[in-house]
């Protein structure tokens, strides 16, 4: 039936979005190989092309968004899950759902003019060249991520039941002991799920990062643990793609593969992320608790 | 027609559930959802050592009258309490009371065994650990007094480590009582305890409250009357007024005495004979 | 001791919650008090001037609009098809949990590639040029996994008593379908397409390889070499240059428009879904 022809076209596009990124990109594994990956240098007029460092900003400032957002977006989760009075619930739940909503456009604007400043007055000590740095945008993704956290978490608390919370109340457990040994132990994977979810955004999101990070090409740290480059600008795989070398890469074809290869890496890492998120939030335990 | 199972409980010399003193007791007790009342104006005594029935028909607030006892009411957002509620003697809903530590002195069994996703051993202990710090051999101690006061220890002792889920409804009940008992409390609150459960479980737990009560009090709401005669001392009937639904008590008496009231003959006769029979 | 550490958790968590609020109220008092001084009937109605120094934003407005509705048109048949083929179709349990996670992973993948990939297939290879049919094609793709899950829920809702009812009267599967679970289910359509459009809305990375411009085009004529102004695409544009006080205003002004638009659209799926949760909750 027509129903089932949709949704194998839905299933293919995927399919065929990897598919077309691999044949686009081709010229740049042949020549390149493995040294695309590991690669520390990417200059486009010397046609060398490494993205490591794209990658590695790409997971600094998905990561520094993650601690930002996964403490807080936790924690007011289980506020708005076991505390807070049920006629709360409903306001704090559209409050969040619209700073979902609101366009990574905007973020963007409000990280250069408000964020941008700030984080140049509080590095001073470092003497940084400007505000666009990777903790700029770190922290910018941080707020663009906290509302899907939050949102998820939330759901994973409320998904246990409540004859858990009764039945270990009736027992003499404080509110915060239910929370961490009847209820946590239930939800960790949905939470999980949320992390991991908000972590395939932050890995994504173009826009926002694009205007803030300073889009500084070749920025690796010296050693393993320096966190020298996150005050510096840097570049990730989504402010690469999203900038002006993709209208003019077409002029040559091992430029158009390096940069449809961005996305091919940028596709598997974060479809990979999401198929875990997706699969953890549906294992569930053998039985629950009957009928609760 | 009706042959008691157990020993009878021994015929009223007395017209008070508990003429000295009671251990639990509630007096002008009224409890409302928002606007809406769901019990007016109780007045019950409770006496040590007894097993205090509650039956009634649905809607009657029974198992809110049971919640009020420990303040497993208080999660409920727009609860509000108005009388007296008294443990040995104290208010338990005045300020200084905490609810937690209320709650370990009076334990709660509900009608759907609600075990935990993990082991027979874990389980029992879930809370217990919370309220004080146990050596390994203590908690081994502690495991098996509490299985063997529930009548599991020698169903489970080989598998203790096992997840409890596995376990039959009735096992997962008297688990569950397993885990109340282990935190020692003076009174045990049961709702319906039996209802979810086949007929040879519910004998088990009957047997299992006509025994506990030498050591402890239990609080029984049921929708069982042949249980109710099997098990209780004493009796309570819970009704929703005609006017405005909320519950009220009817009528208080001894087990004996109870069934031949007219009063509540007259609330029970929707109730067909053979739930007064004992199990077969 | 207890005691203290769960007075300390409420604390805590009480003071995550109020960032988490905090953070909403700032940004749009932010852009309130930053645009909302470019706001006027002129604002809305006249077209852009002096690169964005003057004038409004018009077509803009209409170019997200016009997106918006292509984007409604193509992802509805998708929908319909994912979330019949999941709740009807597909019996045993695992082929219906693999689609769903078929489902989260192309929700998840970033707009940025949705553009590309319109960009390679339409731009390069199609040689449309920029389209507004390719955006709103790309938007309407992007869109499909909200409004197929917000349908797929409300399928599942169903009271069985109605296609039990309906099987009884003797209606084939077809019938089934078109006279009980469509017309049933149309809410969760609705509330999902609401909230997709609100997503698609804001934003610009689908659509600024492949369909959209700074300036020069009202209304498109045809499909190719037919771009459209948009919002998004306009505010980013303007963003990235120092930009002089002229156009300050008037850029924190669009972003306002946008941040309404999106907000609106959101708010509209509100009811609704209460009213449908309401309902799952009492049957």
């Amino acid at each position: 039936m027509a129903s089932v022809g949709f949704t194998a076209f839905a299933i293919l596009f995927l399919i065929g979005m990897v598919g077309i990124f691999l044949w686009q990109s081709l010229p740049v594994w042949q020549q390149e190989g493995w040294s695309y990956l590991t690669g520390e240098r990417w200059f486009f007029r010397q046609l060398e092309f490494g993205i490591l460092p794209m990658i590695y900003g790409s997971l600094a400032v998905a990561l520094i968004a993650l601690g930002f957002s996964v403490p807080i977006g936790v924690g007011a989760a289980i506020f708005a899950a076991e505390i807070l009075h049920p006629r709360l619930r409903v306001p704090l739940k559209i409050a969040v759902e619209l700073l979902a909503g609101v366009p990574s456009v905007v973020y963007g604007l409000l990280g250069i003019l408000f964020l941008r400043d700030w984080i140049y007055s509080i590095l001073t000590p470092f003497d940084p060249l400007s505000g666009d740095t990777l903790l700029t945008a770190g922290l910018l993704l941080g707020m663009m991520v906290l509302p899907t956290i939050m949102t998820l978490s939330d759901d994973a608390l409320r998904g246990v039941p409540t004859g858990y919370r009764q039945a270990a109340r009736g027992l003499g457990l404080t509110r915060a002991e239910v929370i961490f040994s009847a209820i946590f132990p239930q939800a960790w994977r949905g939470i999980l799920a949320a992390v991991l979810l908000g972590f395939g955004r932050a890995l994504g999101e173009t826009i926002a990062v694009f205007l803030v990070v300073g889009r500084q090409d070749n920025v690796l740290p010296e050693h393993w643990f320096s966190l020298r480059p996150l005050i510096e600008a840097g570049q990730t795989l989504t402010s690469k793609l999203g900038g002006a070398e993709t209208h003019i890469a077409y002029s040559d074809p091992l430029h158009w593969a390096a940069i449809v290869g961005l996305g091919l890496v940028l596709l598997a890492i974060v479809a990979g992320i999401t198929w875990l998120a997706a699969w953890l939030m549906r294992a569930k335990e053998v039985s629950d608790a009957p009928g609760i | 027609m009706n042959t008691k199972a157990f020993t009878p409980a021994e015929t009223c010399s007395t017209t008070e559930a508990a003429p000295k003193r009671p251990v639990l007791e509630c007096q002008n007790l009224s409890v409302f959802a928002g606007s809406k009342c769901i019990l007016r104006e109780i007045s019950l005594s409770i006496a040590e050592n007894q097993v205090f029935g509650m039956v009634g028909p649905s809607g009657a607030g029974k198992s809110t009258l049971l919640r009020a006892f420990n303040r497993l009411i208080d999660l409920q957002p727009n609860f509000r309490i108005e009388g007296t509620i008294r443990l040995n003697g104290n208010d338990i809903y005045e300020r200084s009371v905490d609810p937690d530590q209320l709650r370990s002195r009076v334990g709660m069994l509900f009608q759907q065994p609600v075990v935990f996703p993990a082991s027979i051993e874990d389980n029992v202990l879930f809370g217990l650990r919370h309220h004080r710090k146990l050596s390994r051999s203590e908690k081994a101690t502690e495991v098996e007094s509490a299985l063997r006061s529930a009548a599991l220890w020698d169903e489970v002792k080989e598998r203790l480590k096992e997840s409890a889920l596995r376990l039959s409804v009735g096992q997962q009940q008297r688990l569950c009582l397993a885990r109340t008992l282990a935190v020692n409390p003076e009174i045990i609150l049961m709702d319906e305890p039996t209802s979810a459960l086949d007929a040879r479980s519910t004998e088990s737990i009957e047997q299992l409250i006509v025994e506990l009560k030498k050591q402890r009090t239990i609080v029984l709401v049921t929708h069982n009357l042949g249980q109710a005669r099997r098990v209780t001392d004493w009796i309570a009937c819970l009704c929703p007024s005609k006017e405005s639904g909320s519950g009220q008590l009817l009528e208080s008496a001894c087990c004996d005495s109870f069934f031949e009231s007219p009063t509540c003959r007259t609330v029970f006769r929707q109730i067909p004979d053979d739930e007064l029979l004992p199990p077969a | 001791m207890r005691r203290v550490f769960d007075r300390f958790l409420t604390g805590l968590t009480a003071l995550c919650a109020l960032i988490g609020v905090s953070i909403i109220l700032m940004i749009v008092a932010a852009v309130v008090w930053r645009g909302g001084g470019a706001i006027s009937w002129d604002f809305l109605t006249d077209q852009i001037r002096l690169v964005g120094a003057s004038g409004g934003i018009f077509y803009n407005i209409l170019g997200t609009l016009i997106l918006l509705v292509t984007a409604l048109a193509v992802s509805a048949p998708f929908a319909f098809g994912i979330a019949l083929t999941h709740g009807v179709f597909l019996r045993k349990t695992r082929s219906r949990e693999r689609l769903m996670m078929w489902i989260y992973v192309l929700n998840g993948v970033p707009s940025i590639l949705l553009g590309l990939l319109g960009f390679i297939v339409f731009v390069l290879f199609l040689g449309w040029g920029k389209s507004w049919l390719t955006g709103g094609i790309l938007l309407g793709m992007m869109m499909v996994p909200t409004v197929a899950v917000s349908l797929s829920e409300r399928i599942q809702a169903l009271p069985s008593r109605y296609l039990d009812a309906a099987a009884g009267l003797g209606l084939t599967e077809s019938q089934r379908i078109w006279s009980v679970i469509l017309p049933q289910s149309f809410g969760g359509w609705v509330t999902g397409s609401l909230l997709g459009l609100a997503r698609a809305a804001g934003e610009t990375a689908p659509i600024m390889f492949t369909a959209t411009i700074f300036a020069g085009a009202t209304l498109p004529t045809g499909i190719k070499e037919n771009p459209v102004l948009s919002l998004p695409y306009h505010i980013f544009i303007l963003a990235q240059d120092s930009f002089d006080p002229a156009t300050g205003e008037k850029l924190w002004g669009a972003a306002l428009v946008l941040l309404l638009l999106v907000f609106s659209l959101s708010l509209a799926a509100l009811p609704l879904r209460l009213h449908l949760h309401e309902e799952a909750k009492t049957s």
